[in-house]
C-alpha cells in the first residue's frame, strides 16, 4: 500500500526531493536550451550572412523573418539575388553558452574607460550597500521588533505607525534621500534601510509573539525573574524561527538593490547592466542578472546550512553539510521504553 | 475482572488501624499549603462566569493530595491561581503562612503538556531553575545530574528534549521542577497525554521518588485508579460552578502497589468516588437524544 500523493502535505521521499530540486533548475535551463538551439521553435530573426542584392542590408545584421521573405520576393521579382542567413533569435534572447562564456569573460575584461569599475568591483560595491543597509536596519528593527512582540505597550506605540509607513514604497524616498544624504552611497543604503526596517519590524514583532506562552509560565514557576524571562526564554525560544526571517529581509533588501543603485550616481551591478545594455551586449547583462540571484541564492543556502547546525534541535534530522564541524558529537536517537 | 462487591456505601470511611494512625501522625504535620475561600470569575463577552465558587482545604508536610474532578471544574484554574499564574477574585492561597503573590521557584509545575524548553538538552533543562536562582554553574550541572539519575535519565542527559518519548519529556518535568526544592510540586494531569501502560510506570516512579524526597505534592486528575492509587487525601470537585464535594481520606495502607487494584479498601473507595463524579441523576443527561438510522438487525444491540 503507498500513501496517496494527492493527499495534502504528503510527505516526499528524499530521492524524490533531490530529484524534483534539480528538476526545478533543469527543466527552464533546458527550455532556455531548446528555444536557442532549435532553430523551429523560434528564431524570429535571419542573422544576414550574403545580402544579395539588397543594398542596405549588412552582413551580420538581424531582421525580422517575415520582412527579409517580402524584401527577398520583391528582389526576386525584379531579377536581383536574394540576401541569404541563418535563422537566429533577437539580440536580446542570447543563448546558453554566450551567457556562460559572457559571465567568465565579463570578470576578465578590464573596464573600458580607468575610472569605471571592474565586473567583480561592482559586485562588491553591491553587496557593500546591501549588507550596509540590511546591518543598520537589524541594528534598530531587531530589538524593536522583539519588544513590540513581548511588550504590548511597546506594540501599540509603534506598529500602527509602522503599519503606515510600509506601504510608502522605499524607491519614493530616493529624490529625498538624495538631497538629504548626497549622490554616493549613503542615499542607497537609505533606500535598502527604508525598505528592509519597518517589514523587519512587523515579521519580527509577529514571530516573537508565536512564542509558546506555556514555556514563560515554565519558565516563572522555575524562579525565572522578567530579565530571565526575556534573555533565557524568549531570545533562545524565537532564535531559529528569527533566523528564518532574516533570511527572508535579506532576500528582500536583494530585490531592492537595483532600485537603490538607481539613485544618485549609478552604481554597482547596476551600472555595469546600464553600461552593457548601452552597447547591446546583452549576453553581459544576463550574466549580471545570473549574478545577483547566483549570489543571492548561494547566501541563503549558506545561511540554512548554518541554521542546521546553530539550531539543532530545529533540525528535523537534516544534518548540516558546510557546518558539520560546528554540530557535537549528536547523541543517538532516544530508543528506551517510557 | 470481578471487583469485590460493595454493599455498604460508607465503606469507604472504615480505616485500618494502621491508616487510622498514619492519618493521626499526618495531622501532627504543619500546614504547607492553606487555601481560603478561594474564588474566581472570569469576564467574558456574555458577563462573568463563576469557576470557583469557594474552595478551602489544607495540605500537610510530604503529603500527597490528589484534586479530582470533572472536566471543567475548575482544576486548572485552581492549580494556576496555585502556582501565582492566575490570579484569585476572592480568598486567599497561603503557603508557609505567607500569601501567594506571584508565581515563584518555590512551588514547583508539571504541565500536562510537559513545557520543555526545546533548545535546551535535558540537563540544561533540569539546571534552569538553579541557574535562574543564581546557583554557579558546575554546583548547578552536579545537582542536576543527581535529579537526572533520579529520575533514571542519566544516559540522555545531552538529548533534546524532541528525542525523547512522552513518558522520559515528563520524567524530565518532574526532575527540572524538584531541582528547585519546591515546598510543593502541583502537577496538572501530568500523564494525561500518556498511553496506559506508561501511565502505570509513571505512577510508580512518582510514588518511588515522592518516598525518597521530602516533597508535598498536589496532583491533578480526572482518572479515578490514579487517584485512589496515588493519594492521602482526595479532594473531590463538582463542577458549574467549581467547589468542594468532599475531602476523603484514602483508607488504602501505603506503600501502595498495583496489587491493591483488587483490595476492599480501593474498590470501597473507587465506588464512593465513582458516584461523587457520577452521579445517578446524570447518568440519563448523558444519553444522547440520537435517532436510529439503520436497519434494525438482531447483530447489533
Ligand atoms: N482564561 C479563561 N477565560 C474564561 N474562562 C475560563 C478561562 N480559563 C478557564 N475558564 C473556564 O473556567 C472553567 C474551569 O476551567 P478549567 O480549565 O479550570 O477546568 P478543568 O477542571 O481543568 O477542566 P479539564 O479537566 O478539562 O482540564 C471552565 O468552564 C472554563 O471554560
Ligand atoms: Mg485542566
Amino acid at each position: 500500500m503507498r500513501r496517496s500523493p494527492l493527499i495534502p502535505f504528503a510527505p516526499l521521499s528524499p530521492r524524490l526531493r533531490a530529484c524534483l530540486g534539480w528538476g526545478s533548475f533543469l527543466l527552464p535551463l533546458m527550455v532556455w536550451c531548446a528555444v536557442s538551439y532549435v532553430p523551429v521553435l523560434w528564431h524570429p530573426m535571419v542573422r544576414i550572412q550574403d545580402r544579395g542584392d539588397i543594398t542596405y542590408l549588412q552582413p551580420g545584421q538581424l531582421i525580422d523573418r517575415h520582412t527579409l521573405a517580402r524584401e527577398n520576393a520583391r528582389i526576386e521579382a525584379i531579377g536581383g539575388t536574394p540576401a541569404t542567413g541563418k535563422r537566429s533569435n533577437p539580440i536580446f534572447l542570447p543563448a546558453p553558452h554566450e551567457v556562460g562564456t559572457a559571465l567568465y569573460r565579463a570578470f576578465k575584461t578590464p573596464p573600458r574607460r580607468a575610472n569605471e569599475p571592474w565586473f567583480h568591483e561592482s559586485i562588491g560595491h553591491s553587496i557593500r550597500i546591501i549588507f550596509t543597509g540590511f546591518v543598520w536596519s537589524s541594528i534598530i528593527g531587531l530589538p524593536l521588533g522583539i519588544l513590540c512582540g513581548v511588550y504590548g505597550s511597546v506594540s501599540r506605540l509603534t506598529e500602527p505607525v509602522v503599519d503606515f509607513i510600509r506601504y510608502m514604497p522605499a524607491p519614493a524616498f530616493g529624490a529625498l534621500a538624495v538631497a538629504i544624504l548626497g549622490i554616493h552611497d549613503a542615499p542607497k543604503v537609505a533606500i535598502i534601510f527604508i525598505g528592509t526596517f519597518f517589514q523587519q519590524i512587523l515579521v519580527v514583532a509577529n514571530t516573537t509573539r508565536k512564542m509558546d506562552p506555556s514555556l514563560i509560565e515554565a519558565a516563572q514557576t522555575l524562579g525565572a525573574k522578567p530579565r530571565h524571562l526575556l534573555f533565557k526564554v524568549v531570545l533562545p525560544g524565537i532564535a531559529s524561527d528569527l533566523y528564518n526571517d532574516m533570511r527572508i529581509l535579506l532576500g528582500w533588501a536583494w530585490t531592492y538593490l537595483v532600485v537603490a543603485e538607481y539613485i544618485g550616481a549609478s552604481s554597482g551591478i547596476t551600472f555595469f547592466i546600464n553600461q552593457q545594455a548601452r552597447y547591446r551586449n546583452y549576453d553581459n547583462v544576463f550574466a549580471a542578472i545570473l549574478i545577483i540571484g547566483i549570489i543571492g541564492f548561494v547566501t541563503d543556502r549558506i545561511l540554512d546550512d548554518l541554521r542546521l547546525a546553530v539550531f539543532p534541535w530545529k533540525s528535523e534530522g537534516k544534518k548540516p553539510l558546510l557546518f558539520r564541524f560546528l554540530v557535537r558529537n549528536p547523541p543517538p536517537p532516544a530508543g528506551d521504553a517510557a | 475482572m470481578t471487583a469485590p462487591l460493595i454493599i455498604d456505601p460508607d465503606a469507604y470511611r472504615r480505616q485500618s488501624p494502621e491508616v487510622a494512625a498514619r492519618f493521626e501522625k499526618l495531622k501532627q504535620r504543619p500546614i504547607i499549603l492553606e487555601v481560603d475561600k478561594l474564588r474566581k470569575e472570569f469576564d467574558s463577552a456574555h458577563g462573568s462566569h463563576v469557576a470557583i465558587e469557594e474552595i478551602s482545604f489544607q495540605v500537610r508536610r510530604r503529603e500527597f493530595v490528589c484534586v479530582l474532578g470533572p472536566s471543567g471544574c475548575g482544576k486548572s484554574t485552581l492549580i494556576r491561581i496555585l502556582a501565582g499564574l492566575d490570579f484569585p477574585t476572592g480568598g486567599d492561597v497561603r503557603l508557609d503562612g505567607k500569601t501567594v503573590r506571584g508565581p515563584g521557584s518555590d512551588r514547583g509545575m508539571v504541565f500536562q503538556g510537559y513545557t520543555l524548553f526545546p533548545w535546551l538538552t535535558v540537563k540544561q533543562n533540569v539546571m534552569f531553575g538553579l541557574k535562574v536562582g543564581g546557583k554557579p554553574g558546575h554546583l548547578a550541572e552536579s545537582e542536576a545530574r543527581e535529579w537526572i539519575a533520579l529520575v533514571g535519565l542519566s544516559k540522555f542527559e545531552n538529548h533534546y528534549p524532541h528525542q525523547l518519548s512522552g513518558g522520559m519529556k515528563q520524567r524530565v518535568a518532574i526532575a527540572r521542577a524538584l531541582a528547585n526544592n519546591p515546598r510543593i510540586l502541583l502537577m496538572d494531569e501530568p500523564f494525561g497525554a500518556l498511553d496506559a501502560q506508561t501511565r502505570a510506570q509513571m505512577q510508580s516512579y512518582l510514588m518511588q521518588i515522592w518516598r525518597q524526597i521530602d516533597v508535598t505534592i498536589l496532583f491533578i486528575t480526572h482518572d479515578l485508579d490514579e487517584a485512589v492509587y496515588l493519594a492521602d487525601r482526595i479532594l473531590v470537585l463538582g463542577a458549574n460552578p467549581g467547589r468542594v464535594m468532599e475531602l476523603i481520606e484514602n483508607p488504602v495502607p501505603q506503600p501502595r502497589t498495583p496489587e491493591q487494584f483488587q483490595s476492599e479498601p480501593f474498590q470501597a473507595l473507587r465506588a464512593r468516588l465513582d458516584a461523587l463524579i457520577h452521579p445517578p441523576s446524570l447518568h440519563k443527561e448523558d444519553k444522547l437524544p440520537l435517532t436510529r438510522m439503520t436497519v434494525v438487525g438482531d447483530d447489533v444491540i
